[in-house]
């Protein structure tokens, strides 16, 4: 082996790994041991790795996105054993139907199940992630009328009815999302506490149409539940469902309600 | 598998398959949506995995599948946004590599040639051993050395580094 050669196999080198039990490896470390040219490189080699190793390492997941996965498995895992129950029903049924019936079932269970993801714990659960993982305002105004006018324009609802403690507080922008082929309006606000950096809103009210939630909640008391480390409510009003969110527990959210 | 037990499964492993989704899609989303995938393939199929000790390559393996998946959807249906369409970052100048950001490493690598990209990411983000990587891209050992051997070089190149002379063929290692 020459002192090319070495370089060549002692690219693959990371210090403090088990690399150096490969034997091309260990002969070409034996060899920089005796020749003071390729120890230079070597040295140079290694502390570039080790560069390179701490640059990589330093890409860092959003905030909120092990919340996410964990939050979403477990929303897909209740639809997936709804829909296993389902099967069972339509099972049992067919079992005491003739078959021209059988048919007539199927084709309503099919459609049936296929809209199970339009559920509020589904639609609260993706809210939630697309708030805590990070999103992109598609207009940023702190003036409500100008918000409701770009949501108007973007064909997303527009004509939604705040709460009298959340008109209070201040907004920051807006941006349209999807669910299930319709549009939602997501409203960013400012609740008036520190904000972490490259954080412009910290309370976020998502609004759709009522039709596109197959369990809407009913309307007038709002429906509490935690997403994780984010407090949601959720309400139903005229043809919209409301979905408020934050960080921190019910006590926080019920002060914008 | 119980709630609790895939709970501390996506704590132990959700970052660095982060880490490879971002370096192999360089898009914070598209990194999201194949961790998020990669998890939910796991809570359908990962039942099937009989070896415990496998999990971390089953893991990185679903993963690159699904970027693959995904690589190909784009192809045929591509995704320009509009400062992805602007000119290419300038070749990087002479600088010692500690110069760089990691945002100018992982743009550095996204200007290698595919195949490399996935081996040199596992390489440096998950201290992966050769075998490790080889079973993740289920590609042979030596092909995977031989890609390690270029696309590291290529990349301290382009980073401009010294990587004196590699002229050799890496086939051998």
């Amino acid at each position: 082996m020459n002192i090319n050669e070495a370089k060549t196999i002692l690219l693959l080198y990371r210090p403090g790994t088990a690399d150096a039990e490969d034997s091309q490896i260990a002969g070409a470390l034996a060899l920089a041991k005796r020749e003071p040219e390729l120890a230079r490189w070597l040295e140079e080699h290694c502390a570039r790795q080790e560069t390179l190793r701490a640059q990589f390492r330093q890409i860092a997941a959003p905030a909120g996105l092990r919340e996410q996965i964990i939050s979403e498995s477990a929303a897909r895992a209740m639809a997936v054993s709804r829909q296993r129950r389902n099967t069972i029903f339509a099972a049992v049924a067919a079992m005491a139907a003739v078959v021209v019936l059988l048919i007539v079932m199927s084709a309503s269970w099919l459609p049936h199940r296929s809209t199970d993801d339009t559920t509020l714990a589904v639609y609260r659960n993706q809210m939630a992630g697309i708030a805590l993982r990070g999103y992109g305002m598609d207009f940023t105004t702190n003036d409500p009328e100008q918000i409701r006018a770009y949501l108007a324009q973007k064909q997303a609802p527009a004509d939604y009815t705040l709460p009298a403690a959340l008109q209070k507080a201040a907004v920051a922008g807006c941006a349209v999302e999807g669910w299930q082929n319709v549009k939602v309006s997501m409203i960013c606000f400012r609740t008036g506490r520190p904000l972490p950096p490259n954080q412009s809103s910290d309370l976020w009210l998502f609004v759709v149409d009522r039709a596109s939630l197959k369990d809407a909640p009913a309307t007038g008391q709002p429906r509490f539940i935690a997403v994780n480390r984010f407090a949601t409510a959720a309400w139903a009003q005229g043809d919209k469902v409301y979905l408020l969110g934050m960080q921190g527990d019910e006590s926080a959210i019920r002060k914008f309600l | 598998m119980a709630g609790v037990e895939f709970e501390s499964l996506v704590a132990q492993y959700y970052e660095p398959l982060y880490q490879f989704a971002f370096s192999l899609a360089h898009d914070e989303s598209d990194a999201c949506d194949l961790t998020q995938q990669t998890f939910c393939i796991w809570a359908v199929k990962g039942h099937q995995l009989r070896d415990a000790s496998k999990v971390k390559t089953w893991l990185f393996t679903t993963l690159h599948r699904e970027f693959l998946g995904l690589r190909r959807r784009q192809t045929r249906f591509p995704h320009v946004e509009l400062e992805q369409a602007e000119p290419e970052l300038p070749v990087v100048s002479q600088a010692a590599i500690s110069r760089h950001d990691t945002a100018q490493v992982l743009a550095m690598l996204a200007r290698l040639d595919e195949i490399y990209q996935a081996p040199v990411a596992l390489f440096y983000l998950q201290d992966c051993s050769y075998n490790e990587i080889a079973e993740i891209l289920q590609v042979p050992l030596g092909t995977v050395k031989s890609r390690l051997s270029r696309g590291i070089g290529r990349l301290q190149e382009l980073l401009g580094g010294d990587t004196t002379p590699p002229r050799a063929e890496p086939t051998h290692l």
